[in-house]
């Protein structure tokens, strides 16, 4: 169950500090720094520390607010980080993927990480701190660095990491995905063309209604995964829902695209920042076909007649 | 924003379902079909021996021979029934649509006249809406009702009745008043009995060369007043309130659910990674939608009136029976199709088209749901 009181006042507080402005910042490699401490100042960071009193449902219900806003700060990275390794200090610990040779990669804004959790899609999970760090984005400009580590650590949590993390991302996606197909929604109704709205058009219609339907599925599939946290299924439904969500991302970002026409392609525009992010997010953590390709593995192995009770007997 | 919230099973849904199970198993007619479209197997005794367990009308009145239970309990059964391919289409409309019309609309006669033979799973329903000229537009109806001495008389035809060449009654939606200004104005509907006089029902081939559907023609059909369902004039909104119920069960998104076990029994226990990402992918589908369907009945069992999710949770799921055996036939190389999956493969292939448009077309389900998002 989550606490809306705090989910909503996330949403609040993230939707008035994170515009334009800081989006744009941010895309420049400018970490934001007063939006972090509006993060940080409402322990929103904290709130998965296995004492906060927050369940873990909260946590992806507060990533969720935050991908609505394309919040451009590693929030459920520190939000993670917090909880494995336990609270110390104020320096950001990021999340990102364990290499060889001491060199890790796609870890978010680990450019002013003092701490950095490497992670492995078998689970492992080890710590350190950067000794060297060159600079990189994903394809919607959000830091994405590799970091040269010196001593490593191993962490144990005894929980399944990786999916975790990729359930942040099918959290954040959800979020994202309604806020575009709002933007879409919006828009038709505001824009005319040929003497009226363009939401007047049947085929503009249908567009958002497949929209609408991928976006439902979508929210869904992410909220399906979240309930699993803590059941023997979860790695499974967090698969379901990463290929899921990783689909109806291509078809949504496509369709309100088409809707906003030109302005929409622009920079200027802040659609870009949502729909860039959704094209990211699905390979972070796990692709959907690594996932599909789990899930596949693990029904095969049950056998054809096994098919049905696993769709329908989740729990 | 259109919600499907999250349901959990009530409590017995586990014992329930093994009960299913078992009586599927334990049954000694011809079963399973090579797949498991709702529409697809005729089986009166399969569907008089559900009735003996008290699997139709489940969630009716105890009056009425129903069994009082939840949406969710209902969904359980019919869930499993079509898993499993099981023969359902005799009694499926009846179940699914009618009684509840009656129960919503219908007078008490009527309940007890009907209500408890279909539970029995011994009396039979088609949908009477379209025609040849009306077909998304479903307003537009020209079969006429006249009130005469004795009851209406019927002339008109009605096209694509599924069932009608087999079951015992239609529910006709026809005109009563002459079309005016208010196009929904006017319409009623009528309890038909198909084998009474004036009325010739003709079976009409499909692609995949069966007979399903019908033409059915109405020549001065004497049909008794005490068949008039609800008021006169009041069709309009009564065959709309069945929609609810027609388009959000789990018979719109399992039609092709036996490609997919064969599917997986062709990849065998450790399939190639191009197989088994496209096992996963279709899981992943397949568990989403059935939440989502559930979230649907969960409605229903609340008294809400669900009908944009409904046509949502259609839209969805036809796409996915569509896309589904796609996948799997991508992922499977002609050699290696087995027997089985051929089957379910070339029945689920031949009757396809008909998913997006029975029940609603595709194009017409995006238009409820643009309304539902305040676009039109
Ligand atoms: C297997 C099967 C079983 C059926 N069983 C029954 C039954 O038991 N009882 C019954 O009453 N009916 C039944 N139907 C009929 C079904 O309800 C109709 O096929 C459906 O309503 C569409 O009507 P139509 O076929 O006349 O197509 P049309 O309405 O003529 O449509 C043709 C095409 O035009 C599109 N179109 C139409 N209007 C619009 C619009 N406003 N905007 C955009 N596109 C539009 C449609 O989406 C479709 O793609 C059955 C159909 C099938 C295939």
């Amino acid at each position: 169950m989550t606490d809306s009181l705090i989910v909503d006042s996330a949403a609040k507080i993230f939707a008035d500090t994170c515009n334009k402005n800081v989006l744009d910042t941010a895309e420049r490699g400018e970490f934001p720094e007063a939006l972090w401490e509006a993060v940080c100042e409402n322990g929103f960071h904290l709130l998965a520390l296995p004492d906060s009193g927050a369940g873990l449902g909260d946590l992806f219900a507060v990533v969720r607010a935050a991908g609505r806003q394309a919040l451009p700060v590693p929030l459920a990275e520190a939000l993670l980080a917090n909880r494995w390794l336990g609270h110390e200090g104020d320096g950001l610990v990021s999340v990102g993927l364990a290499g060889n040779g001491g060199a890790w990669s796609e870890v978010p804004w680990g450019r002013i990480a003092t701490r950095v959790l490497g992670v492995t899609a078998a689970n492992e999970l080890f710590v350190a701190c950067p000794e060297s760090v060159v600079r990189g984005a994903n394809m919607a400009g959000e830091a994405r660095d590799t970091v040269t580590v010196g001593q490593v650590e191993p962490v144990e949590v005894g929980e399944p990491v990786y999916a975790t993390l990729a359930l942040s991302r099918v959290a954040a996606s959800a979020g994202a995905l309604e806020r575009v197909l709002e933007m879409g929604l919006r828009y038709a109704g505001e824009r005319e063309q040929f003497g009226r709205p363009i939401a007047r058009f049947q085929a503009v219609q249908h567009n958002l209604a497949m929209a609408a339907a991928e976006v439902a599925a979508a929210v869904r599939a992410s909220d399906a995964a979240v309930e699993a946290i803590g059941g023997k299924r979860f790695e499974l439904e967090v698969a379901a829902a990463k290929s899921r969500v990783g689909e109806a991302a291509g078809v949504v970002v496509e369709a309100i695209h088409q809707v906003h026409g030109a302005i929409g392609f622009t920079y200027e525009h802040e659609l870009h920042h949502y729909t860039r992010r959704l094209w990211a997010w699905r390979e972070e953590f796990g692709g959907e076909v690594y996932w599909q390709t789990r899930l596949g593995e693990r029904i095969a192995a049950l056998g054809a007649d096994a098919v049905w009770d696993f769709v329908a007997t989740p729990r | 924003m259109l919600r499907f919230d999250g349901v959990t099973l009530p409590d017995n849904a586990a014992d329930l379902r093994r009960e299913v199970r078992a009586f599927l198993e334990n049954y000694d007619g011809k079963l399973p079909r090579p797949n498991s479209d709702f529409g697809s197997g005729y089986d009166p005794e399969f569907s008089a021996r559900l009735g003996e367990r008290g699997w139709i009308g489940m969630t009716w009145p105890e009056a009425y021979g129903g069994g009082g239970r939840s949406f969710f309990e209902r969904y359980v059964v019919t869930e499993e029934l079509l898993a499993a391919g099981a023969p359902v289409v005799a009694h499926w409309i009846a179940d699914r649509q009618s009684g509840p019309l009656l129960l919503r609309y219908g007078t008490e006669a009527q309940r007890r006249e009907y209500l408890p033979r279909i539970t029995q799973g011994r009396c039979f329903f088609s949908i009477g809406m379209s025609e040849p000229n009306s077909g998304s537009d479903l307003a537009s109806v020209r079969t006429t009702a006249n009130a005469v001495e004795g009851g209406w008389l019927l002339n008109g035809t009605k096209l694509w009745t599924s069932g009608a060449h087999l079951n015992h009654y239609m529910v006709a939606l026809v005109r009563t008043e002459p079309r005016g200004e208010n196009r929904h104005a006017g319409l009623s509907q009528f309890i038909v009995d198909l084998k009474g006089p004036g009325i010739e029902v003709r079976p009409i081939r499909n692609m995949a060369g069966d007979e399903d559907f019908n033409e059915v023609v109405f020549t001065d059909a004497l049909v008794p007043p005490e068949n008039l369902v609800g008021e006169a004039g009041n069709g309009w909104e009564q065959v709309t309130s069945e929609l609810g119920y027609e388009r959000s069960g789990p018979e719109r998104y399992l039609s092709a659910f036996r490609v997919y076990v064969e599917f997986v029994r062709a990849c065998g226990g450790s399939p190639g990674s191009s197989q088994a990402a496209a096992i996963g992918r279709i899981a992943g589908h397949l568990m989403t939608l059935r939440r989502m369907s559930m979230s649907v009945a969960g409605m229903l069992e609340s008294g809400a009136s669900p009908n944009v999710e409904a046509a949502l949770v259609k839209e969805l799921g036809n796409n996915f029976e569509k896309l589904m055996p796609e996948l799997a036939r991508l992922a499977l190389p002609p050699e290696a199709h087995s027997a089985g999956f051929r089957e379910a493969y070339a029945d689920t292939l031949l009757h396809s088209p008909s998913f997006t448009l029975r029940g609603g077309t595709r194009e017409i389900l995006r238009g409820v749901i643009a309304r539902g998002l305040g676009l039109r």
